[in-house]
């Protein structure tokens, strides 16, 4: 009996945080090992390295890129994004913040938010075109456009719903509403803010590709399309895999702020948990 | 007319929003809390003794009727009267220090002020040591620990507390009662002690705490009987008397019928 109840008040068993990552790396390598077997398979059995060229080929591609171009075409991708993501977070935010505060603003703000919301970026392309030219202000303009929603939604959601019994606790421990605003309403819908600042940055990731693609001349998207006239498939996919790992890595380091910012939160305890 | 809080002929009806239907939570409800006084509110589920306390609060006002605390009419929620909720209502992303350390900041306390404050009251309800943790990391006894010294911290003339102790276990309970007899100043000056407007829906935690009694009845909630504990302080040695029996009794008389038909209602 006193054997089942130390049992009970035991904590929970769990990996430490370093065998919890282990796991997490072997995991990665295995997919990556499977996917890059099965691409090994095809590519002998169509074998014809203009149509697919095989893993070790792209990897040697990859290395010659890293030395050639490579380097300014993620810059640029880089100062794409940059500009366009801060200004569709800080857009976002500001339509978010005035919605939330004037019923009246909401009721225009909200209808033309959820009109625009499902017009896919990538349908812009063509008016971006002849508003920009063939510049860096198709992808940014582009990537200004995705980013704006998931912020904008994220963030309303969130100042929604805050408890209120939170904001009257503030109220009956003094708080004026200006600190109800920043002491309550804000860091109660901070999760909300930064997960959609997450989605927002999946989106303009996407965005910035296809715009850069065909509306760009500089850039991860464009140099695709510039080998692809030159039918140099081995350093389109090195291409394409490098858009797939920077991709990767901005998530899991936005997830890994997430964590930090959010740790008294009980889910973000979860997540890390995974 | 001279007490701490003073109710007066408080009626509150809710509209519902969606089907426009109209309940009437409060109907007709008078009764003061003196100055120095302990005064608990039982009565069955949906006799509307949350609503009475948030009216108290100023965080929703009266149908008809009013509500003055020291005789000038209640407006709004105030730091003079702090208020414990059921579940906690500690803000998650602020540590037990910082909870505690809300109301001397919202008041405009120095950073060395509010330091010391919070301090003294975290080491008052037991949590020292806890003083870094999120609310998270805490069981619920000490989650209402923190919330109660959040609630001294700011020194408050009354207390208000909403069922405080309903979502611990029975020990913790028990436990918390003690204390908050302790803080309130149960076996001390009664000059020292604050009013406090306890609802719950423990007939005997009302009785234990208490100086009166307020008993509602439900659907609308008015008052059925305000009953007198004359039971001498400290309490302590008196939990399981006799004497305390014939009040919970008593009072278990007054509402039983009605608490019957409340689950028969709620589950209907």
């Amino acid at each position: 009996m006193s054997d089942a109840a130390q049992v009970v008040l035991a904590p929970p068993p769990r990996a430490g945080v370093a065998g919890r990552r282990l796991t997490r790396v072997l995991e990665i390598v295995v997919a990556l090992a499977v996917v890059v077997g099965l691409w090994q398979v095809t590519s002998i059995t169509i074998n014809n390295s203009t149509l697919l060229p095989s893993p070790a080929r792209v990897f040697h591609a990859w290395l010659d890129l890293l030395h050639a171009d490579l380097r300014q075409d993620v810059l640029a991708s880089l100062a794409h994004l940059g500009i366009g993501y801060a200004l569709g977070i800080a857009t976002g935010l500001a339509l978010a913040a005035i919605s939330t505060r004037f019923a009246l603003l909401e009721s225009i703000v909200d209808p033309l938010i959820e009109l625009l919301r499902p017009i896919s970026a990538i349908a812009w392309i063509p008016i971006a075109i002849l508003m920009f030219g063939i510049s860096a202000g198709v992808p940014v303009f582009l990537i200004f456009y995705a980013s704006l929603f998931p912020i904008f939604v994220n963030t309303v959601a969130g100042v929604k719903q805050v408890d209120a019994k939170l904001v009257h606790a503030a109220q009956m421990l003094g708080a004026s509403r200006r600190m109800i605003l920043t002491h309550v309403v804000m860091p109660a819908a901070l999760p909300y803010v930064l997960a959609g600042a997450r989605l927002s940055l999946g989106v303009a990731w996407m965005a910035m590709v296809a715009a850069e693609l065909t509306g760009s001349d500089a850039g991860l998207g464009w140099r695709l399309f510039w080998y692809q006239e030159f039918f140099a498939m081995d350093k389109v996919m090195a291409v394409i895999l490098t858009i797939g790992v920077l991709g990767y890595c901005f998530d899991t380091l936005l997830r890994a702020l997430q964590a930090r910012i959010t740790r008294w939160s009980p889910d973000s305890v979860v997540d890390e948990a995974r | 007319m001279t007490g701490k809080i003073d109710a007066q002929s408080l009626s509150k009806t809710y509209v519902s929003a969606r089907s426009g239907e109209r309940v009437e939570a409060l109907q007709n409800v008078s009764f003061s809390v003196a100055p120095h006084e302990f005064v608990s509110i039982v009565g069955p589920s949906g006799c509307g003794k949350s609503t009475l306390l948030a009216l108290v609060a100023g965080f929703v006002a009266p149908t008809s009727g009013r509500v003055l605390a020291d005789g000038a009419p209640i407006t709004g929620p105030d730091p003079r009267r702090g208020v414990m909720f059921q579940d906690y209502a500690l803000f998650p992303w602020r540590t037990v220090l910082g909870n505690v350390e809300f109301g001397p900041l919202a008041r405009g306390a120095t950073r060395e002020a509010m330091r010391a404050t919070a301090h003294r009251y975290i080491e008052l309800v037991g949590l020292e040591g806890f003083e870094h943790r999120y609310p998270h990391e805490l069981s619920g006894g000490m989650r209402q620990r923190c919330a109660l010294a959040r609630l001294l911290a700011n020194e408050p003339e009354v207390w208000l507390m909403d069922e405080p102790l309903a979502a611990v276990d029975l020990q913790t309970r028990n436990i918390l009662q003690d204390e908050l007899l302790r803080l309130w100043g149960d076996g001390g000056d009664p000059g020292q002690r604050r009013a406090v407007l306890f609802v719950t829906h423990g007939i005997d935690e009302a009785v234990y705490l208490s100086d009166r009694v307020i008993v509602l009845g439900r659907r609308p909630g008015r008052i059925k009987e305000t009953v007198t504990i004359d039971l001498p302080r400290p309490r302590k040695a008196l939990r399981n008397s006799a004497e305390a029996g014939r009040y919970n009794e008593y009072i278990w008389n007054l509402i039983r019928d009605e608490a019957a038909r409340a689950i028969v209602e709620e589950s209907a």
